[in-house]
């Protein structure tokens, strides 16, 4: 009977089991930080600078205090003591760090940037006030374009780094000469990705609540990283970590965009210690779209040398990026600019190659982290050369990456910078893709197709990630934090209930119910028995939060070995209190059993046992045991994840419309604890990434003013637009990956922009039109068509300016 | 500038300060049961006072501070304005509080004028449709919206209510270039007549986007009548592409008892991109816009003359 | 409606079955009547400019932006929001569905996409995955990609059809 209850025990890891988040947040009852409600609270709103590059002169609030719901209006100056400027320093070589002002206090440096704080009874009187508030600003040149900004020496973003270069790095193996002189045939291509939001639906939005008698602070804030605010905040506001707590509730949404600090929380800190009142700010849309971290805006120069069979060997690429105003904390500035060198060589082997990036301030809002970060311009720019070299090799666009990819006998591969590829599906994916799309029958329907003038493309894209980085590799070089290791506590209470203290900050990835998967397997429990504490800077000692696809390795890894701890301890009360051997007992359900007996006790009785009834155990056996583990997992390095994307699509030339018919994935993270999280996690990135590639873009005027500010013009892709996506899992195991799993919660977004820009070029082909600006809009297709039109014989009859018959 | 949405903020505007809102102005309110009641306010209020109908034009342009009225009048508690009447001649009669949506469902639309109906359905969404109103959109009068090219299209005439009685006027007098009309501060438009179309005439709508539901970068709308192998009456309009929706009748003129053929259909498009001027914005330069309505004006036509093949046999 | 000194107005309505009766400014938003006088949270706000779906709620039985009504426009209406559906405990069948599928990440794009898939339920044939999808075009989800939604609408879609 007990054998039989083991087998019949429900495997959890693996299962597609429903979330336990889903009920509260179908109901309208999760709580995001927007809804705290508190006694006496106030609003916030910041009076912004309306230039992009100023000093301000003189600010005038008389007006505005005299306004009746006013608490209270606050400059740089009036809150300088209790808060000071954040700084993302690192170690690099080359790297300027810059001061990040809670509120603008000399001057500004980007449109959007607090200048002052408004505090009154609710937002609509906090803005009736900002009305009345008028700075005085003296104008300076404004850099917006990071190439002028680069060479600029008059002008400076940061007087104190002496230049708008703040980052610039350069690395690379092997003799890159020596493969472009022997090369047969040499590709390149500049690619230029634009300047993106991760747009969140859940605006920031944070309150701070300071409670006079304990001296403490409490921030709720919509981030991803509750851990690193607590932090910032306590070094910046000289208070004691554990009188500040910081608690990400449930989050609409972060996409990286949350896990920076942000100049409005040390502010609302600083509010709510000030005013004596809990101070609540709720971004609205404009001032999200304005102020939140911008990404992926780089420009990549990208050559290739290759032989005669399409064999890659030299590559060299030459970034420059568009960081912003600031240098992001605690990323810094390098993160997007050399994630995208030090990825540009993907899954494929490459013997020489140069990589160099700059990083050059300007006056937008800082460049941050959005999914992916880097790999979707290193993706784009990568697979589009390789398509460009198959034509020149004469190979297929599935025939190039097969030859060139690292294969299953060469792992561990070190690439050209370093890293380290562990045993990952990169062929086993792109083969799966191939057979679900099965190019070749493509090809003939493209054919016939173009004979009725329609224009169909498909487009791949290989990629291989580093996830679930260890405390070897810092998620972006030389910053100021460590990210590679993760704490649980585990503790039996005394009602017998199993509470699991994380450090994760769940935010749509549905954490909380992976993670009491792992947990309910490992202790053997229901996964209902579990509950878990996160997004929560209090439980443990030390957390950071959720991002860069690292919880799932890094928070189950802490999730497996405190699990497996507590269950040694649970194990040995229970064998004390039954008088048996731990190796005879096994745990079913919350209950401990003696094996081949019907002797069992509940969690509930061994917790009572140990915990309320005083003379159970005795007192010396008992000062030997608890009910409580506290494990931290270092995963050192990082594992490996891939996949390959294939995107079919339909160009309209004639009106730039493109049409994306079907999306198939294949992707290797390993071995997956929930597949429906999984597929969701995919869907949802690849979706991200077909705005990235067709719809997405800010775009700034010379006078560093958004000119999409809203959501009529930040064009997000709505269902409408969204194809279904076919996913396929591949998944490789490695022995010495503690659980076996390996991030995936950015791939989709990383793979898509260089899928759907191969297959629009694809179906472009007839109009020689290389696709080498994302995202691809009906304006730039027209531009190429009719650059193309020009030059080429009109095959179709959809694409000439008298379009008249379809 | 066509195109543009004008309900949005215009980040770089002369007035700076004017951006970063979220939260409208104070205001006063009424909600009259009556259009004299309704007409006597809003003169009262001497060009202060704003009608607010479907609320879905106008409310994010106060939530942006745009505008910063005294009082809004709330016309929807008016009785009687939210009806779609057929007016015993073949054609429709619809109050000015018809929402989208009553338009998208109406059995008599779509009978009379499926054109409109496939018009409505790239209106915005559904809750959109649901508040929105064909008086609120012709008097919104943005030159990418679908209403005021269909109520051109189709010869409608408003019906407008003031202080000192109702008027009548065409539909293609009643815009005066982006978001502006003839109406004066007082006056209301109270229903718009669409006679009936010439009897077996065919359509075409075409439109497009950037994304569902989205202001359309450009869109063509066309009717046709055939007699034999010819063209008979021809109607075009487009919009996005001017400083308002417009009729186009030197397109017309071409195709008037023209033969249809793609020489006849080039020179109608020819027609469309002379009388067109659009304008640059983010999403398209006034070049692409030009372009591209000609190849929806040329889609329209050739779907009107098909469909109005089949009406003719 | 009746006004006072500090330009405040009483208005009253149903809400999800109960009758409320409040003094606010005409200026004042119903997603934000929801929110901050009654509590009830679960009705979001993602843009106040009507584009994200977010603050989607019923007013007399039709999807409406509560972020482009104002309170005072609500006099006397039936207003549902997500919160008049099932409970934590007992879950309708649509919100059962949307767990089913996983149609939900962040949840923050839920409360809005329910409402407007029982308008749409309601209003529309839904024949297709493609009429799902225009259908739900005026609300914007950034984590699912939407295809989990479209099952579950289109699971309830079966069940309103009979052919399940
Ligand atoms: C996200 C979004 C997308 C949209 N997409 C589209 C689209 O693709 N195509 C499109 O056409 N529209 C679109 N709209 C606008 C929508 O159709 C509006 O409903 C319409 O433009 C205005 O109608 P309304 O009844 O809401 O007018 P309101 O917003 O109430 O009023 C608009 C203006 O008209 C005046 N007014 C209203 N009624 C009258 C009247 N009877 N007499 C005189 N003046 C009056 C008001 O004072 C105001 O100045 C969109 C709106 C949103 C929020
Ligand atoms: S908040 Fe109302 S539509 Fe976005
Ligand atoms: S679930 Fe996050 S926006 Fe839809």
């Amino acid at each position: 009977m007990t054998e039989s209850a083991i087998d019949m025990r429900p495997t959890m890891i693996g299962a597609p089991v429903q979330r336990k988040e889903d009920p509260r947040l179908l109901t309208g009852h999760g709580q995001y930080t927007a809804d705290v409600q508190l006694p006496r609270m106030a609003h916030v709103a910041f009076v912004r600078s309306d230039r992009a590059h100023a000093r301000i002169l003189e600010i005038d609030t008389t007006e505005a205090k005299a306004l009746r719901g006013v608490h209270g209006i606050y400059g740089a100056e009036d809150i300088a003591s209790l808060v000071r400027p954040l700084c993302a320093s690192s170690r690099t070589e080359g790297y300027h760090a810059t001061l990040i002002p809670p509120l603008a206090d000399s001057k500004v440096r980007y449109v959007g940037e607090p200048v002052v704080a408004v505090v009154a009874t609710d937002r609509y009187v906090a803005e009736d006030a900002r009305d009345m508030i008028h700075v005085d600003y003296e104008d300076l040149p404004v850099l917006t374009d990071p190439a002028a900004a680069l060479v600029e020496t008059d002008t400076l973003i940061h007087d104190e780094a002496g230049t708008n270069l703040i980052v610039e790095r350069g690395f690379g193996r092997g003799d890159t000469d020596e493969a472009f002189h022997t090369a047969a045939h040499v590709v390149a291509g500049r690619y230029r990705m634009g300047r993106h939001a991760p747009m969140a639906l859940e605006t920031r939005a944070c309150v701070g609540h300071w409670e006079h008698g304990k001296q403490s602070l409490t921030m709720w804030s919509a981030t991803q990283a509750p851990g690193i605010l607590r932090d910032a905040l306590a070094e910046l506001m000289d208070l004691p970590g554990k009188r500040i707590r910081c608690i990400a509730p449930d989050v609409g949404g972060g996409f990286g965009a949350k896990v920076s600090i942000y100049q409005e929380e040390l502010a609302v800190a600083a509010l709510a210690r000030i005013t004596g009142r809990p101070v609540k700010w709720v971004s609205d849309r404009l001032e999200d779209l304005t102020t939140t971290s911008q990404s992926f805006d780089d420009i990549v120069d990208l050559e290739m040398a290759i032989d005669a069979d399409g064999v890659i060997l030299g590559l060299r690429a030459q970034v420059l990026g568009d960081v912003g105003a600031y240098s992001i904390y605690p990323w810094t500035a390098s993160l997007e600019p050399v994630q995208v060198i030090s990825f540009m060589p993907g899954p494929y082997k490459v013997a020489a190659y140069r990589g160099r990036a700059q990083a050059v301030a300007t006056n937008k809002p800082p460049m941050g982290p959005y999914r992916g970060v880097g790999r979707p311009v290193s993706t784009f720019a990568m697979e589009r050369l390789i398509d460009k070299a198959a034509v020149a090799a004469g190979l297929t666009p599935e025939g190039i990456r097969r030859r060139n990819m690292v294969r299953p006998d060469e792992f561990p591969y070190k690439t050209p910078v370093g890293i380290q590829w562990d045993r990952a599906g990169f062929i086993e994916c792109l083969d799966s893709v191939v057979e679900a799309v099965d190019p070749d029958s493509f090809r003939h329907q493209q054919v016939e197709a173009r004979a009725e003038g329609r224009y169909l493309g498909l487009g791949f894209a290989s990629y291989s990630e580093l996830t679930g980085l260890g405390s070897r590799i810092a998620a972006a070089p030389g910053m100021p934090i460590n990210t590679g290791t993760e704490t649980a506590r585990l503790r039996i209470d005394s009602t017998g209930a199993v509470v699991a203290a994380m450090a994760f900050a769940n935010h749509g990835q549905g954490l909380e119910t992976s993670m009491a998967q792992v947990i309910a397997d490992e202790l053997g429990v229901a996964m209902e028995a579990v509950m878990i504490d996160s997004g929560d800077s209090d439980p443990l000692a030390h957390t950071t939060g959720t991002y860069a696809s690292r919880s799932a390795v890094l928070a189950g890894g802490a999730a497996t070995l405190a699990a497996r701890g507590l269950r040694e301890k649970i194990l040995k009360v229970a064998a004390e209190l039954m008088e048996a051997s731990p190796t005879d007992l096994e745990i079913f359900d919350s209950t401990v059993r003696l094996v081949g007996t019907d002797k069992q006790l509940t969690f509930r009785e061994i917790a009572h046992a140990f915990y309320t009834q005083m003379g159970r155990l005795h007192p010396k056996q008992r000062a030997a045991m608890d009910l409580e583990e506290t494990r931290m997992f270092d995963p050192v390095f990082g594992t490996a994840s891939c996949a390959t994307h294939a995107a079919l699509v339909e160009v309209d030339p004639a009106t730039g419309m493109v049409e994306v018919k079907r999306y198939w994935v294949a992707e290797d993270c390993g071995r997956l604890i929930n597949p429906m999280i999984v597929d969701g996690q995919v869907h949802g990135g690849v979706i991200q990434g077909i705005g990235v590639a067709l719809h997405e873009e800010l775009i700034y005027d010379e006078d560093g003013q958004n000119l999409t500010a809203s959501l009529a013009d930040y064009l997000v892709p709505s269902a409408a637009e969204a194809p279904d996506v076919d996913v396929t899992h591949i998944e490789t195991q490695l022995p010495d990956n503690l659980t076996g799993f390996r991030g995936m919660g950015e791939g989709g977004t990383i793979g898509a922009p260089g899928a759907i820009a191969n297959a629009v070029a694809d179906a472009l082909r007839p109009f020689g039109a290389d696709v080498n600006t994302l995202p691809i809009t009906p304006q730039r297709i027209h531009d190429l068509v009719q650059a193309g039109s020009a030059q080429t014989l009109r095959p179709g009859r959809n694409n000439s300016s008298d379009d008249t018959t379809s | 500038m066509p195109g543009h949405k004008p309900w949005l903020p215009a980040l770089a505007t002369d007035d700076k300060s004017s951006r970063l809102y979220m939260k409208p102005p104070a205001f006063g309110y009424e909600a009259p049961t009556s259009i004299e009641q309704a007409t006597a306010l809003l003169s009262m209020h001497d060009g202060d006072a704003r009608i607010i109908a479907g609320g879905q034009s106008l409310v994010p342009m106060l939530n942006f501070r745009l505008l910063v009225p005294s009082v809004l009048v709330d016309i929807n508690r008016i009785a009687g304005l939210d009806e779609i009447r057929d007016d015993g001649k073949g054609g429709l009669t619809i109050g000015a509080l018809v929402r989208h949506f009553q338009l998208e469902a109406s059995e008599l639309v779509a009978a009379r004028f499926p054109i409109l109906t496939e018009a409505v359905r790239h209106i915005a969404h559904l809750a959109i449709r649901n508040r929105g109103t064909i008086g609120g959109s012709l008097s919104h009068a943005d030159p990418a919206a679908e209403l005021p090219m269909m109520v051109q299209l189709l010869n409608g005439a408003l019906t407008i209510a003031g202080p000192d009685g109702t008027r009548t006027v065409a539909a293609r007098d009643f815009f005066d270039g982006a978001l502006t009309t003839v109406l004066d501060d007082a006056e209301i438009v109270t229903e718009i007549a669409l006679p009936a179309l010439p009897a077996g005439a065919g359509w075409g709508f075409k439109e497009v986007a950037r994304r569902a539901g989205d202001f359309a970068m450009a869109a063509a709308a066309v009717t046709l009548t055939q007699k034999d192998t010819l063209i008979e009456e021809a109607r075009v309009a487009v919009m996005g592409v001017h400083d308002q929706a417009i009729r186009v009748p030197g397109a017309e003129a071409m195709l008037q008892g023209a033969v249809a053929d793609n020489g006849t259909i080039t020179a109608a498009i020819a027609a469309v991109r002379e009388a067109v001027d659009p304008d640059d914005d983010l999403h398209a330069t006034a070049e692409f816009r030009r372009h591209l309505i000609g190849v929806l004006v040329g889609r329209a036509i050739h779907d009107a003359w098909h469909r109005a093949a089949v009406a003719h046999t | 409606m009746t006004g006072t000194a500090s330009g405040k107005v009483v208005v009253s309505m149903t809400v999800n079955g109960d009758r409320v009766e409040e003094l606010v400014e005409p200026r004042w938003l119903l997603a934000d009547f929801l929110r901050e006088n009654l509590g009830l949270t679960g009705t979001h706000v993602g843009c106040e400019h009507g584009v994200c779906g977010a603050c989607t709620i019923l007013m007399n039985g039709n999807s409406v932006r509560a972020c482009l009504t104002f309170a005072v426009q609500a006099q006397g209406a039936d207003i549902e929001t997500v919160e008049s559906l099932g409970t934590v405990n007992d879950l309708d069948d649509l919100q059962e569905s949307f767990r089913k599928h996983h149609a939900l990440q962040c949840g923050f794009c839920t409360p809005g996409m329910l409402m407007t898939a029982i308008d749409a339920l309601r209003k529309r044939p839904l024949a297709t995955d493609q009429e799902i999808r225009d259908a739900l075009s005026g609300n914007i989800c950034r984590c699912t990609g939407y295809q989990n939604i479209v099952k579950a609408v289109r699971t309830m879609v079966q069940k309103r059809d009979g052919d399940d």
